[in-house]
């Protein structure tokens, strides 16, 4: 919208034929491109942010979004002030993180190893697959992780137990639950979360690798200077882009793991807003608590953006 | 070029290049790891897979039920889902929903995302951040529900697309790719005088056939499954999609003690679990044989040089 | 270029165009004769009796009746199937200011929803439906929907009360020669003998003694759950809160909860209750049972002996038999099988329903599904296609097949039933009827279950879901805290516990009790 209008404007005031208002008629058909993209924003996702007032708000439906009363920060000092403010951060940051460095690196290690594998029904098969877990809710991997990890009839324990070790509770021992989270988590999405690289790495040049060849460069050389550069910059966007949701370390796996014994290294914001805010009437509480995650994400993007930029000269914006 | 599908990369194994000892070790290690991949994936399907075939009868643990013989399955799962009363409704309401949501995600994203890689547009840098404001300030259901309401969505299918027809992450995905088409072709069509219309139908889409499937596949899942929107925006139970049906049987079948009947008598309810698993995979799985199609290695450069 | 230009143009107007047209339908027409002509129209938000059924079908006879004899044009939504996204869904719309005429709803979130001012109040409508109030609302029930003085509801009764029992498998006993455990200390010995004496003598070690999983609420079942009601009896700790003056409040501040928490360390320590319990969902130890994992349980009667419930138990272990026992008594003379309180399902009717003037067709609606022709429509069917009547006037399936409201057509007829049942015997006869098992050839009956059950000792906690509920830090302090006693991650020592109950005071504990105490008071449910 805001784009339409100022070519009209521009083209208007034909006086200034500056370079930025010829650059800006050239492009005419661009911002007509955008105008349907920019009208579904504001009305898709800029409603919903002005709606997001209500975090500032007692918000009353029956006074609606205008007409509650504002009350500052009433609603941000609850969530600061909750018992368990400080857990919440660490658990919500260590899930998300310990997934950016597990799942990330897997899946992209997947695709490159579909990629590079040299053995066709193999490839196919794995290819074919490897995305399917993805489909399996989180009720299903549950009753999965059940089988092999139970402290009474689990596969592995059973395993340990033959050995003469003592049973493991994995998902209620506090040190164990976090790495059946994010190894649950790599395992259910990483070969759905390859397709995106899989997809990257048919853009490659292949005359690059028959040049390699030719120089003598090894398989591992070949990886290292020619195939994970040429992905670099859809790496960079997807690690740009899961920084912005940082405080977001998946709600729907968590809530089904979860259990009191290890609520200390398992409860997320995320799950405190869904037990306290929605299930609560605290809709105020946990619109606030959304636009905390936003602005703690925005500056993590911004940050990760000019990193970028000076790093490897690829970056979101 | 599209002939040599057998393999990625084709032409590596038929040039007569000698491999060295780490080549050796490199295309070893790479096997193994598939193989253990292999491994790690076909676990829970395989688990999932007899699971939805148990039979009500059956002794023992989930790892002996892993290893029951096909000719002691039982498909009463199956049957108790697609004879449900609601099943046609529901899988015609989803269709909807997934042929709507993907045309719709298709139509806004692939001009949002051209926009965004067209390096020397005036103004990038604002529509950028317009893009990504939304998708770092994910303010949560209530704002949310607050605009469908107003604009009259409640009740009506779109309702459960037109809030994520733009999915912010596809389209950034997907505007990464554009980039990555070497400019000199959009210039030289710009030169010829083609419009950005006409570049963006000419030069990049062909060349974007994989990723632009990817996430045309994305937003179909995503379309496919969605429970919480259905659950929000459509109260008129005839509307109601698969994914409502389907969480209906799961947290109704756990639920009937106070019954003395069940719809589901025949079957136990972790199997009809793992069954609805599978009909949540349904457009996956029909579409993903010819999206990989696409995926053939040196698409882009293939069809700019040949 | 133009083509593609003008599609745009095209697709940007049909944007433009969605959503005016969409919104003009809002609007209410002015308000309806309430005549089969002019219908009113009521919404109503139901909770299915059969969700995974799935919805009636729009071509049900009810429509019509009801259009005919009230002109009422009735909407129907069934609400999801699992608590939490009623909740969310009700909510939601709530926030909307767009609540349906009358809807289904939880004490909890009628609450909410009363705070925001968007519930009418109901007080005078029962007087505007003598028959259903006769046979419904008494005064408990009129009680569970009362918020500060006024009633924002129609509460009818839900499940039926005192419907759990401990179970004990009477052919381990038999195998092991024990008797049936009376007191804690011979209750641990019968646990003992399950979990180390084979008493399945299949030769494998895979049984053990109790076998549970968590079930808590925020104001019946407090952690560790109803699943131990038994063992928490016989330590009087049983339900989240103590009626009994001058006990009353919390039970957790009992000192007894302590001597509880003790035996039930032990018990896991042991290893003579499945290690599992703590992982299970309610699925997973239903299943578990059937596979013949453990002796000693706590179980819903229709879930343990209804017929499709207990038939995968009965092919499993056709000589396999499950006994109703009565309370274990603790060292100190407790006993108890559990905690009760009145379940209802409350069905409100929303300001704008009432603002809109509908409030007297919506009594009338609900007096008419108390009349004959309503209660037999809505619980079984159409008399002749869905069920006929036996000798003793109690409807049955007969042979009407899948027509018949036990049948896989039939049943999707009486979705509605909850909102006319009220646990008559009637009802309950034709719920629960007696069967023959498969393999087994036992007679059966989830209803003989039922009154065994609830002959047991049980301790009255009604009121309690009356009462204030923790807030999220408060509850989590509260399971974890116990969780961590039991998972052996805190000591339990008297030391610990006296920090626990003294944090747990100062995060808000304190004020949940004080604030609990004081509505158990104000409504006079506390017993001296």
């Amino acid at each position: 919208m805001k784009k339409g209008q100022v070519t009209a404007v521009a083209a208007g005031n034909g006086k200034q034929k500056s370079k930025l208002y010829r650059e800006i008629v050239r492009h005419r058909s661009v911002y007509l491109l955008a105008l349907l993209p920019l009208i579904y924003y504001i009305i898709f996702k800029y409603i919903p942010i002005w709606n997001a007032q209500i975090a500032f708000k007692d918000f009353k439906a029956v006074q609606g979004v205008m007409g509650s009363a504002w009350i500052g920060f009433e609603n941000f000092k609850e969530f600061f002030n909750s018992f368990y403010f400080w857990s919440l951060i660490r658990n919500t940051i260590m899930y998300s993180v310990g997934k950016l460095l597990i799942s990330l690196p897997l899946s992209i290690i997947l695709a490159i190893a579909i990629y590079e594998c040299t053995r066709p029904v193999l490839r196919k098969v794995v290819q074919t697959l490897a995305y399917l877990p993805h489909f399996l809710s989180w009720v299903i991997m549950y009753g999965i992780l059940l089988t092999l990890l139970a402290p009474g009839d689990g596969v592995f324990n059973d395993i340990v137990k033959m050995f003469g070790g003592q049973p493991i509770d994995f998902l209620s021992n506090t040190k164990a639950f976090p790495w059946v989270v994010l190894f649950s988590d790599a395992w259910k999405e990483m070969g759905w979360s390859a397709i995106i690289f899989i997809a990257a790495l048919m853009g490659i040049d292949v005359s690059l690798f028959e040049a390699a060849m030719v120089e003598g460069a090894s398989s591992w050389q070949r990886v290292r200077y020619i195939t994970l550069p040429s992905i670099l910059p859809v790496i960079v966007t997807v690690l740009i882009l899961k920084l912005g949701t940082i405080l977001d370390a998946g709600f729907n796996q968590i809530f089904m793991l979860y259990s009191p014994q290890v609520y200390s290294v398992a409860d997320i914001i995320d799950t405190w807003v869904y037990r306290q805010g929605l299930l609560e009437f605290k809709f105020g509480l946990a619109t606030a608590v959304g636009l905390f995650k936003g602005v703690f994400g925005m500056i993590l993007v911004l940050l990760a953006n000019w990193i970028s930029k000076k790093v490897t000269d690829s970056a979101l914006f | 070029m599209s002939k040599k599908k057998e393999h990625l990369k084709p032409e590596l194994q038929n040039k007569k290049v000698k491999l060295t000892a780490a080549d050796h070790t490199f295309n070893v290690i790479v096997n193994i790891f598939m193989v253990i991949i292999l491994i790690a994936i076909i676990l829970p399907l395989w688990s999932t897979i007899t699971l939805s075939f148990r039979p009500v009868d059956f002794i023992g643990t989930n790892l002996d039920g892993m290893f029951l013989p096909p000719w002691k399955w039982s498909t009463a799962a199956y049957e108790s889902l697609l004879g449900n009363n609601g099943f046609l409704m529901a899988f015609m309401n989803s269709f909807k929903i997934l042929v709507g949501g993907v045309v719709c995600a298709l139509v806004l994203t692939i001009p949002m995302a051209y926009v965004l890689s067209v390096p020397s547009l005036p103004g990038r840098k604002i529509i950028n951040i317009i893009v990504i404001i939304p998708y770092v300030f994910n303010v949560g259901m209530i704002p949310a529900y607050l605009l469908v309401k107003d604009i009259g969505l409640i009740n009506h299918l779109p309702a459960v697309f037109l809030p994520g027809a733009i999915s912010t992450y596809n389209c950034i995905i997907m505007r990464q790719f554009f980039v990555g088409i070497p400019g000199e072709l959009k210039e030289s069509a710009r030169i010829d005088g083609c419009s950005e219309m006409q570049v963006l139908f000419k030069i990049v889409l062909p060349l974007s056939k994989a990723i632009v499937m990817t996430i045309g596949l994305y937003y179909g899942v995503a379309f496919w499954n969605d429970f919480f929107n259905a659950m929000l925006y459509l109260n008129d139970s005839y509307l109601n999609p698969l994914p409502i049906l389907l969480r209906n049987i799961l947290i109704g079948s756990g639920m009937n003690e106070n019954l003395e009947v069940t719809a589901f008598a025949n079957a136990p309810i972790n199997a009809i679990k793992a069954a609805s698993v599978f009909m949540s995979a349904i457009p996956m799985v029909i579409a993903y044989p010819f999206i990989q199609k696409y995926f053939t290695k040196g698409t882009l450069l293939g069809s700019v040089k040949g | 270029m133009k083509k593609h230009q003008r599609l745009i143009a095209l697709l940007l107007a049909a944007l433009m165009v969605v959503p005016a047209f969409a919104s003009g339908s809002q609007e209410a027409k002015a308000q309806a004769a309430g005549t089969p002509e002019d219908p009113v129209t009521i919404e109503l938000w139901f909770g299915a009796a059969i969700t995974e059924a799935g919805m009636i079908p729009d071509d049900w006879v009810g429509y019509e009746i009801i259009r005919n004899e009230l002109g009422i044009d009735l909407k129907l939504s069934m609400l999801p199937s699992s608590e939490s996204d009623q909740d969310m869904r009700i909510q939601a719309t709530g926030a909307g200011n767009a609540l349906p005429d009358i809807f289904m709803v939880r004490r909890p979130v009628l609450v909410n929803l009363v705070n925001q001012g968007l519930v009418a109040q109901v007080d005078d409508c029962f007087a505007k439906m003598p028959v259903r109030t006769s046979l419904i609302y008494d005064q408990d029930a009129i009680n569970n929907a009362t918020i500060d003085g006024h009633v924002y509801g129609f509460a009818s009764p839900g499940a039926i009360v005192r419907n759990e029992g401990l179970l004990v498998r009477k052919d381990w006993l038999d195998n092991l020669g024990l008797e049936i455990p009376t007191t804690t200390d011979e209750l641990l010995e019968v646990l003992r003998a399950f979990t180390f004496d084979d008493p399945d003598g299949n030769g494998i070690d895979d049984t053990y003694g109790y076998g549970a999983f968590v079930e808590t609420d925020a104001t019946l079942k407090g952690y560790p759950g109803s699943r131990l009601w038994p063992i928490m009896g016989a330590f009087g700790v049983e339900g989240l809160w103590c009626f009994d003056a001058p006990n009353q409040g919390l039970s957790i501040y009992k000192p007894e909860f302590y001597d509880f928490m003790v035996f039930l360390k032990q018990m896991c320590d042991e290893g003579i209750i499945d290690p599992n319990w703590l992982s299970y969902k309610k699925d997973d130890f239903r299943a578990a049972w059937k596979q013949g994992r453990f002796g000693v349980m706590y179980e819903q009667n229709a879930a343990y002996a209804a017929e499709a419930n207990y038939a995968p138990f009965d092919s499993n272990f056709p000589d396999g038999e499950w006994v109703i026992i009565d309370a274990i008594t603790g060292p100190e003379g407790h006993a108890s099988i559990g905690a009760y309180d009145m379940n209802y399902r409350i069905y409100a009717v929303s300001q704008r329903a009432a603002d809109a003037g509908k409030l007297d067709k919506i009594c009338e609606l609900l007096e008419w599904m108390s009349s004959d022709e309503g209660y037999y429509l809505l619980g079984w069917g159409v008399e002749g296609v869905n069920y006929v009547f036996d000798e003793n006037g109690v409807p049955v399936a007969g042979d009407l097949g899948d027509n018949a409201f036990t049948g896989s057509e039939g049943q999707v007829y009486t979705q509605l039933r909850n909102m006319v049942f009220y646990n008559s015997d009637v009802e309950l006869i034709s719920r629960y009827p007696t069967y023959t098992c498969a393999v087994s050839g036992k007679e059966m009956s989830a209803l003989t279950a039922l009154r065994e059950m609830q002959g047991m000792k049980w301790t009255n906690a009604v009121g309690s879901s009356t009462l204030p509920t923790p807030s999220a830090d408060v509850q989590r302090f509260y399971d974890q805290s116990l969780a961590e006693f039991l998972s052996g991650a805190k000591a339990l020592t008297p030391e610990n516990w006296a920090a626990f109950i003294d944090q747990f005071n100062k995060i808000g504990g304190e004020a949940w009790n004080a604030e609990g105490v004081a509505a158990m008071e104000a409504a006079g449910l506390v017993r001296e």
